[in-house]
């Protein structure tokens, strides 16, 4: 369980604070997308910025980065399974096409 | 006897786990990977209906709170920290700062939790925004009920892994794989929160 | 482990020892029981989904036939699909699985052996709780109607004109559930609730046994046993698992869905409310897709098994076999909008999905032609269980076919909803799916009971099978394209469908004949069955290593693996053509591996027993009554017993400790034939498991 690779607790803190900052962006921006508008530039700044939260807990909070690429390529599989999956069935239902609106 | 009992056992011990990770730590990852397809059936959902007009108002889209939704995804976030940070005191042996941080953990997600129902109540009571009033409703409320509802599992097995710490003077090494399994669910359900608050909250639009 | 002997237990109840009696069941957590139950569970489910298929054959003999009101026709069509798909072949799937795989990669039980309890007792549950539908359950008229047709309530109760009524208060919109047929304006009544939530706390059972097999199989095979020397049904298994583990979420989200519209008002599939029947045809499909793959892979795994050690010849290209397996797996996942071709899918997603789904002819191709390559050339023997495995290859053959022919998108729309479809799935499922399990009975047989089945009357059996099964299904590819169209209760005299009819009906009683023949000889052949032996079919692979019956801890010694089909080479040499030729010691490797079998040179530790997975079992469906109930007050009551049932096993589990002091067992130990070896039960065989 105990492993040579894993951060020390300053570090996590580090992280932390690094995580707080981006959802401190990501409401911004949410804030600046109203006053200005910017439709796909927003929504693709915001998912760049969830995605980047997502992968550094992943990576180092759930210590994915430093596991056996057994566990890296199983549940990556996964999301991208799911991420596919539901692409396509938004796509067929009329969602991924049409941005923003009835 | 003891030599006996620790005879390298058909498939059951570190070192004969053919891909070096052990049962549990595995069992978890693979479960959590099967997760992706619940919660993502449950996003798309939102999506496919957050828009689509015609129906009673209000949409979940002009309900939202942001401010108060960024706080509490902020406080979840943090219990991420919290939750390392038991892991870390505990794989130190330091089994007081294990139990502070695992409690810590826990209060936190119960903040979390709180700020959910307080959301919930308001939509409901403020807004007249049930589950009935239109589909968007529907899928928004599922979708982070469902997500609240593992919240919840998850304080209660963290408040159960402390209450064994107490009850025990610290945890065992099988009780520390334990925490590392909560740590991992904890961060899933962490994750699955910022695809929910950025899609569903900071992203959505309501019908025009 | 010093440490944990130091701390005190936690256990509130004493931890159960029995090991014989209906207690040592309850707790048991031994892959090999729980495989028992599960087949035994099974099988009962088959014959009562058999049964409803009868009935539905007898009305069906008949043009503009009232034998059954059209109420207790759709129901009898629910429970029938829904019972033989999720309570019959899925299960006995899993009761091979649990059997078999850990025997087959060298292991002593599976990764998790509580876990594996809850998933059976969740299945039994879960099915006792759909059928109880049958009592429970009601099927009222659509909601602000007062009968469709004329008829008074519509469907139920009282379910129109006709004889048969019993059941018409049973689920009845299909084992699909399209919505919002099947939803709350509808459906009304509780009778759907109990498919929805019945077939949720069964789907739930799989996950958990996804999820355990899936580490099973990759943490805990024997020494040597590198994955592509799995034998390959284990293969198969895996294989499985994987489709489970990443559909059965997505069926999970829509039968929540579908609860929720009928129990909570939510809109998910109102259409005039603004939801999107169609999603729910996704979102089931999506599901149902994978799972006809995941009802098929396990036999195929049994007929890989069964050709080789039956041709005296290896399987022929086992990697391609392998991988042609994950590849129909993988494929499986992008074809499923072909059950929605006449939905109203664009014509670029027919195009699209109608070429995916042609693509899975080709690993699928790949087996076939293997399996035949694997009996080219080899010494065939005819014993049961290789010419249910012959029959398989034959009758799946034909069912793929028919499936080629729904691939093709203009041709699926005049198949569509004909009893062509009824034929092509009859095809692979019975066909392909139920002849390789049964095939895997017969072969398997000796393992569990320690004899064979008697030969005289598996061919009996096997013979009724195909005469049945053909004389049943075939006509149905002909009626379909005639016209007659599925889940409709009445056919007019005028379009000629009887005669055929009758002749199908005459099939499924030749079918039922052959499955009395089966359980005559299980039951005789159990009790008084030839001796089998340790390798009474002069097998390939570990399995066949250890004593027959299985011996409780199946491996006296972890076996260690050199190559493929490990132990066929304990037994045979090849010559310079690349005959077998049987080594001289050869016989006497088998005494010993028997004697060695049976007498453990040292202390094996087993999972200790616990009901605490029963009990966490127990509170899901007291939740599902709740729910279904919940406007009453002890609806409301039965959800928080329930939840505190079931989060309190789940506590009093986490907690169980790993470790019994050893003395406390040693008194109590049946050995039956492993004479004087000391089993010992110890939780989870291991200190750093907690056999969960």
């Amino acid at each position: 369980m105990s492993d040579h690779t894993h951060p020390t607790p300053a570090q996590y803190w580090k992280i932390a604070v690094v995580l707080a900052v981006l959802t401190a962006i990501e409401v911004g921006m949410y804030y600046i997308d109203r006053e200005l508008g910017l439709g796909a530039f927003n929504a693709a700044i915001l998912l760049v910025l969830a995605l980047t939260k997502f992968i550094i807990v992943v990576g180092w909070y759930m210590h994915l980065r430093f596991e056996s690429p057994f566990l890296n390529r199983f549940f990556t599989g996964g999301f991208i399974l799911a991420l596919s999956l539901y692409a396509i069935i938004l796509g067929l239902l009329g969602v991924l096409v049409i941005r923003g609106g009835g | 006897m003891t030599d006996l009992a620790h005879e390298p056992e058909l498939g059951h011990h570190d070192e004969h786990e053919s891909t070096g990770i052990e049962n549990r730590k595995l069992g978890m990852w693979v479960f959590l990977s099967s997760e992706f397809l619940f919660f993502g059936a449950l996003i798309s959902n939102y999506l496919l209906y957050s828009n689509r007009g015609g129906f009673d108002a209000p949409y979940p889209a002009e309900v939202y709170d942001i401010p108060f939704t960024s706080v509490s995804s902020f406080v979840l976030l943090m219990s991420s920290l919290t939750m390392v940070l038991a892991h870390n005191a505990l794989s130190r042996d330091d089994q007081n700062g294990a139990r502070t941080w695992l409690f810590a953990t826990a209060a936190l997600g119960s903040v979390f939790l709180g700020g959910q129902v307080f959301e919930f109540t308001d939509f409901i009571v403020e807004f007249g925004m049930t589950l009935s009033t239109n589909p968007a409703a529907s899928a928004f409320y599922v979708l982070t009920g469902f997500h609240g509802l593992h919240v919840a599992i998850g304080v209660i097995m963290l408040l159960s892994l402390w209450g064994i710490s107490r009850r025990q003077n610290g945890l065992s090494e099988k009780h520390g794989l334990n925490l590392e399994l909560v740590g991992l669910y904890w961060h899933f359900v962490d994750i699955i929160w910022i695809v929910i608050f950025t899609v569903v909250y900071l992203l959505s639009l309501p019908p025009s | 482990m010093t440490a944990t002997a130091e701390r005190p237990s936690t256990t509130i109840f004493k931890r159960p020892r029995s090991t014989t009696g209906i207690w040592s069941w309850i707790t048991t957590v031994d892959h090999k029981r729980i495989g028992i139950m599960y087949g035994y569970a099974a099988f009962f489910f088959f014959l009562v989904g058999g049964v409803e298929a009868l009935l539905l054959r007898i009305h069906l003999a008949q043009a503009n036939s009232e034998f059954l009101t059209a109420g207790a026709y759709n129901a009898l069509f629910t429970m029938h699909g829904t019972t033989m798909i999720f309570l019959f072949v899925m299960p006995v799937s899993s009761a091979f699985i649990n059997f078999m795989l850990p025997l087959l990669i060298g292991a002593r039980d599976v990764a998790f052996p509580r876990l594996n309890a809850l998933s059976w007792w969740l299945f039994l549950f879960g099915g006792i709780f759909l059928y109880s539908t049958f009592i429970f359950g009601t099927s009222l008229a659509p909601v602000g109607s007062d009968g469709i047709g004329g008829i008074d309530g519509n469907i139920a109760p009282g379910g129109g004109p006709g004889g048969f009524n019993f059941l018409a208060d049973s689920p009845d919109g299909g084992w699909f559930g399209y919505q919002p047929n099947a939803g709350p304006l509808y459906s009304a009544g509780t009778a759907m609730d109990f498919w929805a939530l019945g077939v949720q706390i069964l789907g739930l059972a799989s996950l958990i046994a996804s999820v355990n097999f899936i580490v099973t199989v990759f943490n805990m095979r024997a020494k040597g046993m590198r994955l592509l020397r799995m034998p390959v049904f284990a293969w198969m298994s895996t294989v499985t698992s994987f489709l489970l583990l990443f559909s059965l979420p997505i069926i999970a989200v829509a039968l929540f869905m579908v609860t929720f519209d009928r129990q909570f008002g939510t809109l998910f599939f109102n259409a005039t409310g603004g939801g999107d029947p169609i999603l729910w045809q996704h979102l089931f499909w999506l599901f149902g897709h994978p799972e006809v793959y995941i009802l098929i892979l396990p036999a195929m795994g049994i007929v890989s098994e069964v050709l080789p050690v039956f041709s005296k010849k290896p399987l022929f290209g086992y990697s391609a076999v392998v991988f042609a397996g994950a590849a129909i797996a993988f494929l499986g996942f992008g074809v499923w909008a072909h059950h929605m071709f006449a939905s109203g899918v664009t014509p670029v997603a027919q195009a699209a999905f109608g070429l995916a789904t042609m693509t899975i002819a080709i690993p699928t191709g790949i087996k076939i032609f293997n399996w035949l390559g694997t009996m080219w050339m080899g010494k065939i023997r005819l014993s049961t269980p290789m010419l249910f495995s012959i029959g398989f290859v034959a009758m799946f053959t034909i069912g793929g076919l028919s499936g080629v022919t729904h691939a093709v998108v203009p041709s699926d729309w005049q198949q569509t909803d004909t009893y062509y479809i009824v034929a092509h799935f009859h095809y692979v499922l019975f066909g392909g799916a139920i002849f390789g399990l049964f095939s895997g009975l017969y072969y398997w047989f000796p393992k569990l009971t320690g004899r064979v089945m008697s030969e005289r009357m598996g061919k009996l059996h096997f013979w009724l099978f195909m005469i049945g099964f053909n004389l049943t299904f075939a006509p149905m590819h002909w009626l379909g394209l005639q016209g007659m169209v599925r889940r409709t209760w009445k056919y007019a005299p005028e379009t000629g469908l009887e005669p055929w009819n009758v002749a199908v009906t005459v099939g499924a009683f030749i079918i039922a004949l052959g499955v009395l023949v089966f359980m005559y000889n299980w039951y005789v052949s159990k009790r008084r069955g030839e001796l089998s032996g340790l390798d009474p079919w002069d097998a390939r692979t570990i399995e066949w290593t250890i004593p027959n019956p299985t011996p409780e801890y199946n491996f006296a010694t972890a076996p260690v693996v050199t190559r493929l089909d490990h132990f066929w080479h304990l037994k045979y040499d090849e010559d310079d053509e690349g005959r077998p030729v049987r080594k001289p010691d050869a016989d006497r490797v088998i005494a010993d591996l028997e004697y060695d079998g049976l007498n453990p040179s040292q202390p094996i530790h087993l999972p200790a027993p616990s009901y605490f997975p029963m009990l966490m079992a127990i509170g899901i469906p007291v939740i599902a009554y709740g729910i279904i109930y919940h406007e009453a007050l002890w609806g409301k009551l039965a959800i928080a017993v329930g939840a505190i049932i079931s989060l309190s096993a789940l506590i009093g589990w986490g907690i169980e400790p790993l470790e019994e002091p050893m003395e406390a067992h040693e008194e109590e130990l049946d050995l039956g034939s492993a004479g004087a070896a000391d089993v010992i039960e110890d939780s989870a065989g291991g200190e750093e498991q907690s056999g969960d």
